[in-house]
């Protein structure tokens, strides 16, 4: 069970839903040590206001026996998604989703609040966009109006400066000042290098080592307004039309449209759909037997289907009704492309016509799919002995010899295979013995 | 046409729900789209395609008198359905066969024989009759793709480290495919089912959207501009009142 995760939820709801949770999973061996210790307030969470607080009472009770009820899987460890941890590039186009203006514009969040809140959140690696407001000897500051990867907030308005000190310039040419490069207003892509949380200052380096190593390919230094990310151009829209929906611009973006946008974002979010979740008891699918999922049912249902008509086909085959009974082996593989016996009684039909090769085939097939099988692999010897004495016949002596061979090694007792191969090796030595004569 | 439900047919009702226990009628839906779910699960099925699938069988009711045909054919022509028009196609020989050992642990497959043909034409039959019956209007607005925006839109304002050890995303697609057993999703529009389903999410585990004190407008408000907590509240009841109906029935 996920304490940290159970103390939160306990911090919010408060004493009610300890007891309620005490009742409920008393059984539970996991929750028995943790609710001795997780009576403790919360640390450090602040209480929200007293009107807020109010409200929250009214539905707790039906939402706390919810959560009492459902605790073991809603805290079980294994309930977490498996969501891609690295931070993401922001797209410039909204080609698998609706790319969106930031939450906190359309909630109209002071920007002071914003700004606390950037300054909580922003983390080393992360990619910022701003543009050079001054050049100095030790290096060039910079406002910053948007982020390129990680969060997308809305900071433009916010006036937050950044440093990008001398040393963190790579130069472009092999004298001179790296700084002579650049200009005041020109719009920089950089990496945080730096981060000062409590007197809220920022560093940041145009290397791309400053970067995590699975964005180090992301090009820093100066770039066009055009490849400005989406959300921000997005943003700024917005703030032009403030009364434009989050509705409406979802619904008019190309990316909610996209057929493929439920798969993309599941993937984004870390949420998998071969094992659902569910917080219903009877539909824990780590639960379900995979006998019974539709893929398992069809294999084995195949099997039996083509294994009739096998049947079938055999009883023709007794009796001499050749093309009936092939008629039913095709059925069957048909039905099942890699039955076993299917193949087997196929190729000893092959085999009975002469068509050795088809025969060999088939047995070698099966033989594959089921190497224990006993029939598959006396028939395919045999066959394999029988082409050889064809291939003898025409004189195809190498082949013939390679045929025996091949028998012999899926059978070293056969005594068919070994006989042939010896009488064809003395017959060789023969011919042999003739061309050195003359 | 039967008539609308005494409980509101009407989109968006805030209107208190009067009943403590769920209907008789609630509790039979509630298990044979329990067995829509669990064959969907085994069939392969996406979340949606499922939805698509409980929802016609919701709505066919609505319509038609519970007595009138049977449930389990009804819920197994919903799938069929739902495969086509979602474009994830299934066979009717997949379903047949999940649902037959469904029924019947531990046996072995169905025969090709007249039997399995029957089964088959059935399920094709009750198919047409079912698309006769909702005028072929089986098409619906999910509330799915609106609640990925929306944890998409929550995930970039959330601190990160609060996001990653928080299951939010999990729990919410849990909670709305699980809605499903009931008719929430005939009764509220989807944007509202989604952001209902996500204030249950934060609320379970405590979790307080930033600066939510000191915004102009709440953040579900930002989602839909016609939602209110009345419907949120609402929405959230009647989900833990289908929660109810797992433990009851066996």
């Amino acid at each position: 069970m996920d304490r940290d995760l159970l103390r939160q939820s306990l911090g919010c709801h408060g004493p009610a839903l300890l007891s309620l949770l005490r009742s409920e999973q008393q059984d539970n061996p996991h929750f028995r040590s943790l609710l001795g210790t997780a009576a403790e307030p919360a640390r450090g969470a602040a209480p929200p206001q007293g009107a807020g607080r109010k409200e929250k009472r009214v539905d707790n009770i039906e939402i706390q026996k919810f959560i009492s009820k459902k605790a073991d899987l809603l805290f079980a460890l294994s309930w977490k998604s498996d969501a891609p941890t690295s931070s993401e590039v922001h797209d410039d186009n909204d080609n698998h989703y609706a790319v969106m203006p930031p939450l906190e514009q359309f909630m109209e969040i002071p920007g002071l609040d914003r700004r606390e809140l950037f300054f909580r959140d922003i983390e080393r690696g992360d990619i910022v966009i701003g543009r050079i407001s001054s050049i100095r000897e030790f290096g060039f500051f910079m406002v910053l109006i948007c982020l390129g990867s990680g969060i997308m907030r809305d900071i433009s308005h916010l006036e937050i400066t950044a440093l990008c000190p001398l040393r963190d310039v790579p130069s472009h040419s092999n004298h001179g000042d790296p700084l002579s490069y650049y200009q005041t207003g020109d719009i920089i892509r950089a990496g945080i290098k730096d981060i000062d949380r409590y007197h809220e200052k920022l560093a940041v380096s145009l290397y791309s080592s400053s970067l995590p190593p699975h964005l180090s390919g992301i090009k820093l230094g100066v770039m066009t307004s055009e490849e400005l990310p989406l959300y921000y151009r997005r943003s700024v829209e917005l703030n032009s039309n403030s009364l434009e929906s989050y509705e409406n611009i979802m619904q008019s973006s190309l990316g909610f449209v996209n057929p493929g946008v439920v798969e993309f974002l599941l993937e984004k979010l870390g949420i998998d759909e071969s094992h659902p979740p569910s917080l219903m008891r009877g539909l824990q699918s780590k639960n379900f037997s995979e006998d019974d999922f539709a893929l398992a049912l069809r294999k084995k249902q195949s099997a039996s289907w083509a294994l009739k008509c096998v049947k079938i086909g055999v009883d023709y085959f007794k009796v001499g009704r050749h093309v009936d009974a092939m008629n039913e082996y095709n059925k069957a593989l048909e039905i099942d492309k890699q039955n076993v016996e299917a193949l087997v009684a196929r190729g000893a039909l092959y085999a009975t016509k002469g068509s050795l090769n088809k025969a060999i085939e088939d047995f070698e097939l099966a033989l594959e799919n089921c190497p224990t099988h006993r029939n598959a692999r006396k028939y395919l010897c045999q066959t394999l002995v029988e082409r050889g004495g064809q291939l003898e016949e025409e004189e195809k002596f190498l082949n013939a010899e390679s045929y025996y061979k091949k028998a012999l090694a899926l059978d070293e007792t056969f005594k068919d295979a070994e006989d042939a191969l010896q009488k064809l090796h003395k017959y060789m030595q023969v011919i042999l013995y003739f061309l050195f004569e003359i | 046409m039967e008539a609308v439900r005494p409980d509101g047919g009407e989109r968006g009702t805030a209107a208190p729900r009067a009943e403590e226990r769920p209907a008789p009628e609630a509790r039979v839906h509630f298990r044979v789209t329990r067995f829509i779910m669990e064959a969907g699960v085994k069939l392969g099925m996406q979340s949606i395609p499922i939805a698509t699938a409980c929802t016609i069988y919701h709505k066919f009711f609505c319509e038609i008198n519970l007595d009138a045909y049977d449930l389990y054919l009804v819920a197994m022509s919903s799938i069929y359905l739902a495969g086509k028009v979602e474009e994830q196609h299934l066979r009717t020989r997949d379903i047949i066969n999940v649902s037959h050992r469904y029924f019947n642990p531990g046996s072995e497959p169905l025969e090709l024989d007249s039997r399995f043909w029957e089964l088959r034409d059935s399920i094709v039959q009750c198919e047409l009759l079912m698309l006769r019956v909702l005028r072929f209007q089986v098409s619906f607005q999910h509330p799915h793709k609106y609640l990925l925006h929306y944890l998409i839109s929550l995930k970039n304002w959330l601190n990160r480290y609060s996001w990653q050890r928080t299951p939010i995303s999990v729990t919410a697609w849990a909670l709305l495919r699980d809605s499903y057993h009931g008719g929430l999703c005939l009764r509220f529009q989807a944007q509202h089912l989604a952001v209902a389903v996500l204030y249950l999410a934060l609320q379970v585990y405590g979790v307080e959207v930033p600066a939510e004190g000191e915004a102009e407008k709440p953040w579900w408000q930002v989602f839909s501009d016609d939602l209110t907590k009345p419907i949120i509240d609402n929405i959230v009841s009647d989900l833990i009142q289908i929660y109810t109906m797992d433990t009851e029935i066996p």
